[in-house]
């Protein structure tokens, strides 16, 4: 009987103690939740408040009015255009990233630990450098007379002439997100055991056989995880177009930075971001809904 | 208009802050030799002068500046001469018009530099204070058209945008903005224009024959068919190192600031400057006072100040920009002063400065969007 009791004692010192530790763990929550709440959501509802109100353009007063004719202005032909041209460089960067990084990231996985600890901080090493320093390198990478130019000069006698279009900006926007498509791959590909492979070997899959029914279904949430991070910024990037793109690219990015800083219409730049938010959550979402379609084959 | 023989210098407009941060350092570059010229002539001594008197006057002013356009000395030399008055300069994060507005608006400032179109605005929405001019008696050193064209407060600084080219590699003279578009088709992908509204659209008006502070929405159309007929001619929009490529003859003809073409030609002597026949725009800025402000004595000393022509000389050495002060010119460097590209003479006459556009600053930024989309 004392026993008994002892224990039940035991166990509800136990219970209560477990009970201490669940409530210290929601406390370490408050920081991170405080950070979020202060730094993001109020913001972000700050700016879908304003995306509802109209500005006089001259005391820059705001009046809340809960006016939609920020929304109807995106309708015109120049912003559509711009979303679509913003959505037509992404989905070209995040697929060239994934095109590239996904050997990339396949290669670094079957490597030995050391050399694979080697080979992602070559990936890592660029990021250390400022952002505005690397794209503007490949202004002199990609210039007239420059080393890009002279090698296509020499191999073909015509010069390449890249820099200042679309192309330009392709191709430093991929050379940007690169590591952001290589990592999250790489960590699901680490993961497939060894065992994976040589069993796949043993019941007779070739090497391109393996790939397509070991590893490709194993590593795509990796690859997923890599759209998502890639596609996201890469839609509403404007440092990258302003720099490479000579100007003559207008990208969704750029117009709304106008808004906010040159116009200093906070409600049509917020209408625009809030827009441009949604449309990427309803990609997301939609992505979301076919990736377990896609993994389940 | 500004008269005949008035100024001289490079400068540079009130706008986005990184493009303005990158043209501020070609400015600088420019005049590190006249800095030199100016500590060899003893120029940054304090210097009391005309209207500056050493009397009491504690406080603290805070001005919304870019960072470092000051003279080197101006602030320290001051404080020294008024024991106990502080003048607080603090960078803002936008230097857009509509961003210096916004922040004189805050009231965090006494006073602040802001260029013509953002005094305007700031004075439509009463947020200037009217100047004591008995107490800033050294504006007479400033000429008299940039006192007309600056009126609510001291004027410190202007810049032209004109062409830069290289005749050798064009083969013939460029005299107009009409020559631009006429060879535009001949020197595909070698032309560069400013990547900003006011300056590039304001330029295009010229050509067309309008005012550059146009708001007729018909000009302003004409004005963007203009831009979108070059475009594909264009190599690039820049919003740094416009006339770099002049150099090494990449570019042969660029929409440029006075200042960036004096630069570039001490680099390569065969680049020349156009004053375009259909006349130019510029940006004119200054120091106007915030109403709010409770040191508005302190601030009209500090401007007399800094109006003095030794201290005033000091801001264009440190700066590299051009200058309104003709009394300043004997202690300002030669590579500013004695610049033909600098000193324009006659053909300054034809300059329009860019004013404040109201209501009709989101039309000019919807065309420049829809120039730049297409």
């Amino acid at each position: 009987m004392q026993a008994a009791t002892a224990l039940r004692g035991r166990k509800a010192d136990s219970g209560q103690a477990a009970g201490t530790g669940r409530r210290l763990g929601h406390l370490l929550v408050i920081p991170t939740a405080a950070w979020t709440l202060a730094f993001f959501v109020i913001p972000l509802v700050l700016i879908t408040v304003f995306s509802f109100g109209t500005e006089n353009l001259v005391t820059f007063n705001v009046n809340f009015g809960w006016t939609v004719s920020n929304y109807a202005s995106f309708g015109s032909d120049l912003y559509l255009t711009t979303l679509l041209r913003s959505l037509a460089l992404s989905l070209g960067t995040t697929t060239a990233c994934a095109l590239l990084g996904f050997p990339l990231a396949f290669f670094i996985s079957r490597q030995r630990p050391r050399t694979q600890r080697v080979l992602l901080a070559c990936v890592i090493v660029p990021f250390w450098t400022s952002f505005l320093v690397r794209t503007y390198s490949w202004v002199n990478l990609l210039q007239t007379d420059g080393p890009a130019d002279r090698l296509a000069f020499g191999i073909t006698g015509h010069h390449l002439q890249i820099l200042y279009s679309p192309a330009s900006i392709a191709i430093g926007m991929t050379y940007s997100y690169l590591p952001l498509m290589v990592l999250p791959i790489y960590v699901a590909l680490e993961r497939i055991s060894p065992d994976l492979y040589a069993a796949a070997a043993d019941l007779g899959a070739r090497p391109w056989r393996q790939f397509r029914r070991v590893v490709f279904p194993l590593a795509l949430p990796g690859l997923i995880a890599g759209i998502i991070i890639v596609g996201v910024p890469a839609m509403g990037e404007y440092v990258i177009p302003e720099i490479l793109g000579g100007g003559k690219t207008l990208m969704i990015g750029n117009i709304i930075v106008g808004q906010y800083l040159d116009v200093g219409d906070y409600p049509f730049g917020s209408a625009l971001a809030v827009s441009l938010m949604v449309i990427l959550m309803a990609m997301l979402f939609a992505l979301r809904r076919v990736q377990p379609v896609v993994e389940a084959r | 208009m500004v008269g005949p023989g008035e100024c001289s210098g490079n400068g540079e407009a009130g706008l986005p802050s990184r493009r303005q941060l990158l043209r501020r350092g070609a400015a600088l570059a420019l005049a590190v030799p006249s800095a030199a010229l100016l500590e060899a002539c003893g120029g940054s001594s304090p210097s009391t002068g005309a209207g500056s008197s050493p009397a009491s006057l504690a406080g603290t002013a805070v001005m919304e500046n870019y960072p470092d356009w000051m003279g080197a000395h101006v602030v320290q030399d001051f404080q020294k001469l008024h024991p106990g008055s502080v003048i607080k300069q603090v960078s803002n994060s936008s230097s857009s018009i509509s961003g210096t507005v916004q922040q004189l608006k805050t009231g965090d400032f006494d006073f602040g530099l802001a260029d013509v179109s953002a005094t305007e605005q700031a004075v439509d929405i009463g947020l200037v204070q009217p100047l004591d001019w008995s107490k800033i008696p050294n504006i007479k050193y400033v000429a008299q058209s940039f006192r007309t064209a600056y009126p609510h407060g001291i004027p410190t600084d202007y810049g032209k945008i004109g062409i830069g080219y290289r005749p050798d590699l064009v083969g013939e003279k460029i005299t107009s903005w009409h020559d631009v578009w006429r060879l535009a088709p001949k020197f595909s992908g070698k032309i560069v224009f400013i990547d900003l509204d006011r300056d590039c659209m304001g330029s295009t008006l010229k050509y067309l024959g309008y005012s550059g502070n146009s708001t007729v929405p018909s000009q302003l159309t004409a004005c963007k068919n203009a831009l979108i007929q070059i475009k594909p001619h264009l190599q690039a929009f820049l919003g740094v190192n416009y006339g770099q490529g002049l150099q090494d003859g990449s570019t042969v003809i660029a929409m440029d600031y006075d200042y960036d073409v004096a630069l570039n030609q001490q680099k390569q002597p065969k680049i020349e400057w156009v004053f375009p026949s259909e006349g130019m725009v510029a940006y004119l800025e200054g120091w106007i006072a915030v109403k709010s402000s409770k040191v508005v004595p302190l601030i009209e000393s500090f401007m007399n100040f800094a109006l003095e022509p030794k201290q005033y000389a000091d801001f264009v050495n440190t700066t590299g920009t051009a200058y309104v002060e003709p009394a300043a010119t004997p202690f300002i460097g030669k590579s500013i002063s004695g610049s033909t590209i600098l000193r324009p003479g006659k053909a300054i006459a034809n300059v329009e400065f860019e004013h404040y556009l109201g209501p009709a600053t989101a039309l000019w930024t919807q065309i420049w969007d829809e120039v730049k989309a297409a």
